[in-house]
């Protein structure tokens, strides 16, 4: 191991771990560079070490790392011996294979087929071989289908403001005390401001069960952003659950148990309410259903009557809306897809500030 | 100490350095650290980056500062960040009422000349002596403007529990702790700006850019991604070792000059509390900083140390209270198993 340069390994480990989902930029590439200059890195393990602490952000990815670098491993033994002379090579991966056998038990098994191909082929196989990984990157994909994060809702949900004025007259403003105080030549009183008051309704009604039972944690995660981790006062939220199409009922509670009628509910509501509907619109197991697309349409009749602030979030993304009755649906209320984008936008919509490019 | 050499931090209080800050802490931290928290802090004192600090409550995060401050003989500037703090008030504040209650006053009594008071290096000094027509004399700094405001040695600072601030928070904070290390104060119109050697700079200056590290618990989800990526990341883990333990316990009661517990009590205990500690079903796992207050109680609390023996055949724990925090683990641990 006298010939370890750390400087080789990280450019292929920084850009496995950006494949994998890592994300590092240039910065934290140079910073690497910087460490192993400072000799941070003198062996492997050190170099693994220090990049662990630099590129790692939680323990999940500490873990995940192991596992990168390890397939990593593969890499640099065979280009080794592409350096070397023709004859060498056969010793140095047996070497390898008699290395190999304690790593195999912990790794997932697609590395075990890639480590052990070099003892049929040598040359360009192992170097392809971390390239390509994507059957791993498809499988964690699927595992892991997490369009939106609990912080950008609530995040977002700040975009959702009416600030007025009407609070406690409490607020010192010392900008317009000094003028004044100049002004005057002697200070007479501080002034004070109306505290501001968030004055935003919204109104969120949420698609329960059935096909949006994958759904439920992001609906879940909307619901308690909106309460708890926004600038909405919790009393000018309103959340109603229903299932399928809203009728002329619709429920409280997320077990749809205690109904209330969809025109108590509007009758709360003003040309400022801001209308959330939360559904896959039959997107998710590609419905085209006429009734309820029937439904929905006199649905969404009644309540453009009392706010015209109204959008649509669809958990599908947008591909699988194609030929489901949310295509049509879509062409009736402003639908976003269920990510970063599609929520912000939908939030401009519902605050009545619409980006122009969209219209 | 000139800027070739390399800062390490090794964790040994005794290799302090003799010309230490004034604002450096005084009492040396009984600090246990694992090689790669060592290779971490000292990756951080290298590259200038953040130390963020994850791990469950009472691991030692925020000791960690103190004990990094001490060894190197560095200012310590801590900051506890609340649910109200905004990433300015880290950097400075300024008074804009005392000014104005200044210019009010000064009317009634006699007035100081306003150019006589132009050195204000001492900060305590210039609060005594203000004249308003000095936009100076009203400005105070934070932990992080004292920091950049060094000239001979590097600061430590100790953001603790950032994760409480505002969802902006972080992301305020970074562009400070970025090239070019400057920030302004618009009352004033100054720049403060960190010393540090800088490419273009033909002086052999000290690195004075701030060692910041940063604690946080999650309590209130994620941080945001562009500030973790420019922060270096270790997780503390609980020391659940019985060596480890022994470890601490040692040093702890070396470093603060204290007698020690008999050996037998602190083995007992040690291996009592792992019990009750690997054990399924805990609600809130205590920490080291219970598990050396719960030894001390064993320890001092009667007259006499607790009879290491009974610990071993006792039923019940003796002082629970020092361990369980939540009613359903203390409702476990109050059945006799």
């Amino acid at each position: 191991m006298s010939s370890f340069n750390p400087q080789d390994w990280i450019t292929p480990a920084f850009i496995r771990l950006r494949q994998s989902g890592f994300q590092l930029g240039v910065g934290e590439l140079l910073a690497a560079r910087q460490a192993v200059e400072g000799k941070f890195g003198e062996s492997r393990e050190e170099l693994a070490e220090t990049l662990k602490i630099l590129w790692c952000h939680s323990l999940s990815q500490q873990i995940r790392f192991d596992d990168i670098w390890k397939s990593l491993q593969v890499d640099s033994p065979s280009k080794q011996p592409e350096k070397k002379p023709q004859k060498e090579p056969q010793p140095e991966t047996h070497q390898a294979v008699v290395e190999e056998p304690p790593e195999i038990s912990s790794p997932p098994p697609q590395e075990t087929v890639t480590e052990l191909k070099p003892e049929t082929e040598l040359s360009s196989l192992p170097i392809r071989a971390p390239f390509t990984p994507v059957e791993t990157e498809d499988t964690s994909v699927l595992q892991a289908y997490y369009p939106i994060s609990r912080r950008l809702m609530s995040y977002i949900w700040r975009y959702l403001r009416r600030p007025i004025g009407d609070g406690p007259l409490n607020v010192l403003d010392i900008n317009v005390t000094i003028e004044q105080t100049t002004q005057q030549g002697f200070y007479l009183a501080p002034v004070y401001r109306r505290q501001e008051r968030n004055n935003a309704h919204l109104l969120l009604l949420l698609d329960q069960n059935g096909s949006m039972n994958p759904f439920h944690r992001f609906t879940r995660d909307l619901v308690e952003t909106a309460l708890y981790e926004s600038d909405l006062q919790p009393e000018k939220v309103d959340v109603f659950y229903f299932h399928n199409v809203p009728a002329a009922s619709i429920y409280k509670d997320l077990y749809l148990t205690e109904p209330i009628t969809l025109l108590t509910v509007l009758a709360a509501c003003d040309h400022q309410t801001s209308i959330l509907i939360v559904s896959d619109a039959g997107a998710a197991r590609g419905y085209r259903d006429l009734k309820r697309i029937r439904a929905t349409t006199s649905f969404l009749f009644k309540l453009k009557q009392y706010s015209s602030l109204i959008a649509w979030l669809n958990p599908m993304p947008e591909e699988r809306w194609i030929g489901s009755s949310a295509e049509i649906i879509a062409n009736l209320v402003p639908m976003f897809q269920m990510d970063n984008n599609g929520l912000s936008n939908a939030i401009d919509i519902v605050r009545g500030q619409p980006l122009k490019h969209l219209h | 100490m000139t800027t070739s050499e390399k800062l390490e931090f090794t964790n040994n209080p005794k290799l302090r350095s003799e010309n230490r800050h004034q604002d450096s802490p005084t009492h040396p931290e009984p600090y246990v650290v694992s090689n790669e928290l060592k290779k971490a802090v000292n990756l951080a004192i290298y590259l200038r980056r953040p130390l963020l600090l994850e791990g469950d409550a009472g691991c030692g995060k925020t000791r960690l500062a103190s004990a990094v401050a001490y060894e190197l003989g560095f200012p310590l500037y801590r900051w506890d960040v609340r649910s109200t703090t905004k990433a300015q008030d880290g950097l400075y504040e300024y008074d804009a009422i005392l000014r104005l209650h200044d210019v009010q006053t000064q009317k009634v009594e006699e007035q100081l000349p306003a150019d006589e008071i132009e050195s204000d290096e001492d900060e305590d000094d210039e609060r005594l002596k203000r004249n308003p027509a000095n936009a100076r004399h009203y400005r105070k700094f934070g932990a992080l403007g004292k920091a950049f405001k060094l000239k001979d040695c590097p600061a430590v600072v100790l953001i603790d529990e950032i994760d409480k601030a505002d969802l902006d928070f972080p992301n305020d904070l970074l562009t400070v702790l970025d090239e070019p290390w400057e920030f302004k104060i618009k009352e004033t119109g100054e720049t403060i700006r960190a010393t540090y050697p800088r490419k273009d700079a033909e002086d052999d200056v000290i690195d004075c850019r701030p060692i910041v590290i940063i604690t946080s618990n999650k309590e209130k989800g994620n941080l945001p991604a562009p500030f973790l990526r420019r922060c270096l990341y270790h997780y503390l883990e609980f020391p659940n070792d019985a060596k480890l333990l022994t470890k601490i316990v040692k040093k702890h009661y070396q470093i603060r000059e204290e007698t020690p517990p008999p050996s037998a009590l602190v083995e007992n205990a040690i291996e009592c509390f792992l019990k009750v500690w690997e054990k399924d079903g805990l609600f809130k796992k205590p920490g080291t900083s219970e598990f050396l207050d719960w030894l001390k109680a064993l320890h001092t609390f009667e007259p006499k140390p607790y009879d290491a023996d009974l610990l071993k055949t006792d039923n019940l724990l003796p002082y629970r209270e020092l361990l369980f925090k939540l009613q359903q683990d203390w409702k476990k641990y109050a059945k006799a198993s």
